[in-house]
């Protein structure tokens, strides 16, 4: 019996792991580039697009570490940041990645820095 | 008249002699008692005024608005009643920008629900969800994960790195606004790093800061049978997830689970014919998860779940007997691991038994808490009654709360003719300039009996 119970609590425990806790992505939208608790400049790269790839769907970035390519991939959360605008921020596509934009990019597993998890583009100019 | 002119000077200036010589002694008493700074409590301090006080220049309501202390830091209906027409939190109903998505205020009114973007903000009108305001207390003891933090009520409550520091960003994007714009810089502001890191210092400082160890020696009859019907894994199964009553499995880590509480027929919300999308929980799109909450502060922290469905504690017990639960993967996987494939099936009375020890439980918690304000409050000189009022003011709340939640189910009359009078007793403490020490040691006393009536001393 007692192994039963313990099983149990076992199984339950697989089963509450299924789901994995992380940020609420939405207000994210709303965070100006570099002013994300605990993840700007730790876990993203700042810096200036310096190539886009539109077929293979990459960007390179030059940051102050050096320049990085990232895969934009369909889960990619692409938001524009109008914030020196004044106006509100937009979900955007993959063709606001424009060469010359201040761009804060997060990557899906910050160990390989491979694919962004998400990407704000700045827009400064109407 | 001039002799009595004379003989009146001296007089008035012996006054003054004797009202200064109780001045100084009154600042040296001050020096006295004046110890070194705790950087800690220095920053628990400022957590709690920004927590009340600061809008971060938006629409005027603070965190406090909807985590209401009066209301073990949680909003409902009963209590929404009493608010003025002007207050903060009804902001939709007199900011023209925020008429319209920004809150449904029936809604607000009638069940206590705050509007929820947590699946976007690209199609407001249709996009949303209705969530009851979780207490913030036990923090401490009920957020951490193997994989991160979990906060709010599907766990995924914060932006950035999904912290409870992070927490306040999110909150702030979310209801503080004066435009549905959400501009950082113009419809708010986003707090500072040393706000946020007073924030969490705050929030974690709330409540209890251990888990308990079940089980407790109860002496209450339908409590006790409660407690171990609760610890049975093979008939009612709650601690299961919700090890020692908190909000962690065995492991001793937070988790979610699809329990089915979107499946219940006749949630209130959707009763009143208004739009109430399907809340879909953790993540986007959701995966229909919800975060456990920990059970020792819920009887006096209703509405229960997520879209405050359930009004009493015995009603969110018997939720677990139900279709709803027992058709969800949560409820059909415990039945999985049954021997008569039984998810969670009790009577009614055990039903009421379970409720009684969640009851008993928070009521204690109460006690406890009351007792550590008051000693808090005790422990002050004389001339800092102003710092005493607060904490006397708490403490007479968590009295009333405790008496609420066992008057409530008619358990331990005696106690809760104590705690009564233990909250009288800080009430007048309250009022009193000359035995405010006095008094507050006497209602502590008091509360120790109420206890006593409740749970065996631990040897």
């Amino acid at each position: 019996m007692r192994i039963f119970l313990s099983g149990i609590g076992v199984a339950v425990a697989l089963l509450g792991v299924i789901s994995h806790a992380h940020g609420q992505k939405e207000t994210e939208r709303f965070i100006p580039i570099g002013q994300s608790p605990g993840v700007s400049q730790k876990h993203t790269s700042i810096g200036e697009i310096a190539e886009v790839d539109q077929q293979k769907q990459m960007v390179t970035i030059v940051e102050p570490a050096g320049r990085r390519t990232v895969k934009i991939t369909e889960k990619t959360r692409i938001w524009l940041d109008r914030t020196k605008l004044k106006q509100t921020n937009l979900v955007g596509s993959f063709a606001e990645l424009q060469k010359g934009r201040r761009i804060e990019m997060k990557y899906a597993d910050p160990e390989s820095r491979q694919i962004a998890d998400w990407v704000k583009v700045e827009i400064a100019q109407p | 008249m001039p002799a009595a002119t004379r003989a009146y000077k001296p007089h008035r200036s012996a006054k003054l002699r004797v009202a200064g010589a109780l001045l100084a002694a009154a600042s040296s008493l001050a020096a006295c008692n004046s110890k070194p700074p705790d950087p800690q409590a220095a920053l628990i301090a400022k957590g709690k005024e920004i927590f009340f006080n600061e809008t971060f220049n938006g629409n005027g309501r603070t965190c406090g608005t909807c985590h209401r202390e009066e209301r073990n830091f949680a909003i409902d209906a009963a209590f929404i009643a009493t608010l003025p027409k002007n207050d903060a939190l009804f902001v939709a109903e007199f900011n023209r920008d925020l008429k319209q998505n920004f809150e449904n205020p029936r809604l607000m009114r009638e069940f206590g629900l705050i509007l929820e973007n947590l699946d976007g903000f690209d199609d407001l009108p249709n996009k949303f969800t209705m969530r009851g305001v979780p207490h913030v207390l036990a923090l401490r003891t009920s957020i951490v994960s193997p994989q991160g933090p979990r906060t709010g009520w599907s766990g995924d409550g914060a932006p950035g790195d999904g912290s409870l520091r992070s927490f306040a960003i999110g909150a702030v994007i979310q209801h503080f606004t004066k435009t549905l714009n959400r501009v950082a810089g113009v419809d708010f502001r986003l707090p500072t790093d040393a706000e946020l890191d007073a924030l969490e210092a705050f929030q974690l400082s709330l409540g209890r800061q251990a888990d308990l160890a079940l089980p407790l020696p109860l002496r209450g009859t339908v409590a006790k049978r409660g407690q171990q019907i609760f610890l049975d894994n093979g008939l009612g199964k709650c601690n299961v997830c919700h090890g020692n009553a908190g909000a962690n499995l065995a492991a001793g880590n937070n988790a979610n689970f699809n329990t089915g509480v979107e499946d219940l027929p006749d949630q209130p919300a959707r009763l009143t014919g208004e739009k109430v999308p399907r809340d879909d929980g953790l993540g986007r799109p959701g995966d229909g998860t919800f975060n456990t909450p920990p059970l020792v502060e819920a009887a006096d922290t209703g509405p229960f779940f997520h879209n405050n469905a359930i009004e009493t504690i015995e009603g969110a017990v018997a939720f677990y007997n139900g279709q709803a639960f027992n058709n969800s993967p949560s409820g059909k996987f415990l039945a999985s691991t049954d021997p008569n494939g039984v998810g969670i099936r009790l009577d009614a009375t055990q039903v009421v038994a379970v409720a009684a020890f969640l009851r008993v439980i928070n009521a204690l918690e109460n006690i406890r808490q009351s007792i550590e304000l008051l000693t808090q409050s005790e422990a002050l000189g004389f001339f800092e009654g102003e710092r005493a009022k607060p904490l006397l003011m708490r403490a007479a709340n968590e009295a009333r709360d405790a008496t609420a939640v066992l008057a409530g189910a008619g358990l331990h009359p005696q106690a809760v003719a104590l705690l009564d009078e233990s909250g009288k007793l800080t009430e007048r403490a309250e009022s009193s300039l000359f035995s405010r020490r006095g008094l507050t040691r006497e209602a502590i006393k008091v509360q120790e009996q109420a206890r006593a009536q409740m749970i065996e001393e631990r040897k």
